[in-house]
């Protein structure tokens, strides 16, 4: 059965995948942020533009397409992230 | 040595609530998670209802002096510490302590009516019990899926403090038996049992950021 994410979850997947899965410097595109979060068009399209909003994620024009980039914000947001993850999952609960 | 338990009871009580009341809220204000703000609500009520017993002792111990608490405060207290253990719960979802079948839910809502003679002390006694059972039983069922060992020790404080309230409760069919005291030691132990895993977590480096909580 498909374990059900929330709203933080999939914001943590997103950041993860542009903080330790990218070889490339410039970024990740949005496909592939799509492959790997594995999250719809639509929906990712209005959680990269929060997550750019907020200072999250840096977005660099490459070639044409749109690559994102984690900020140092995302960097001190996902190691907060991580933490209390794990202090959720003590109490048996998702953070 | 009962008063002394107690005073001890409620100081540990009021300070383990407290750390774990903070750290969810400063996780709250990083990360802006609802569960964790449903935690950071539970432990800072469970805290004050600790907060607020330990009051009356002190209150009575150094000035009123009569030799026995008031009963109003305490039930503030533990009215206050079930209104923190239902959201405990309810971060689990409360809504799996009441099975679907009708034959269960009448028989769900027997104790309720068994205790609506007894105080109202005693009535949140109980309910605080049956939320710490569900809290307990559904942190263990979690262990089933992500085998996280600090889990056990949660399962097992928010046991230990079902089997403490249940002790208290059952303590005033006994009133000058052991029974009390041992019930005051047990809920010693769970809290110490919920202590250990969240004293574990590094959140040495974490820091306030305002605009994260928009997220």
């Amino acid at each position: 059965m498909a374990e059900y994410r929330t709203q933080l979850k999939i914001i943590g997947d997103i950041l993860s995948t542009t903080r330790d899965d990218l070889k490339d410097e410039d970024g990740a595109t949005v496909t592939y942020l799509i492959r790997k979060a594995n999250i719809s068009h639509s929906r990712i399209s209005t959680i990269l533009k929060t997550l750019v909003s907020q200072g999250l994620l840096e977005q660099a024009d490459s070639q044409g397409s749109n690559k994102y980039k984690i900020s140092q914000s995302g960097r001190e947001f996902l190691q907060a992230y991580n933490s209390f993850t794990q202090f959720t999952n003590n109490f048996g609960l998702n953070i | 040595m009962e008063f002394l338990l107690e005073n001890i009871l409620n100081l540990v009580g009021f300070l383990v609530g407290l750390t774990i009341g903070i750290i969810s809220y400063i996780g709250f204000r990083n990360t802006g998670s609802p569960t964790l703000f449903r935690l950071a609500i539970a432990f800072l009520l469970i805290s004050l209802g600790f907060f607020v017993i330990w009051s009356g002792y002190v209150l009575e111990d150094y000035i009123i002096k009569s030799g026995k608490i008031d009963r109003g405060i305490q039930t503030v207290g533990i009215v206050i510490q079930t209104v923190g253990y239902f959201f405990i719960a309810f971060s689990h979802s409360i809504k799996s302590l009441f099975p679907k079948s009708n034959y269960f839910r009448s028989v769900g809502i027997l104790p309720f009516f068994l205790v609506s003679t007894v105080q109202v002390e005693h009535i949140f006694r109980s309910v605080s019990f049956i939320l710490l059972v569900y809290g307990a039983i559904e942190t263990i069922l979690s262990y089933r899926d992500n085998k996280n060992k600090n889990a056990i020790s949660i399962a097992l404080g928010l046991a230990l403090l079902a089997i403490g309230e249940f002790l208290g409760w059952y303590s005033f069919v006994f009133p000058e038996s052991i029974l009390y005291s041992m019930s005051i030691t047990i809920k010693i132990a769970g809290l110490i049992a919920l202590f250990i895993p969240v004293s574990k977590v590094p959140l040495k480096k974490i820091k306030f950021d305002d605009d994260l909580d928009k997220i």
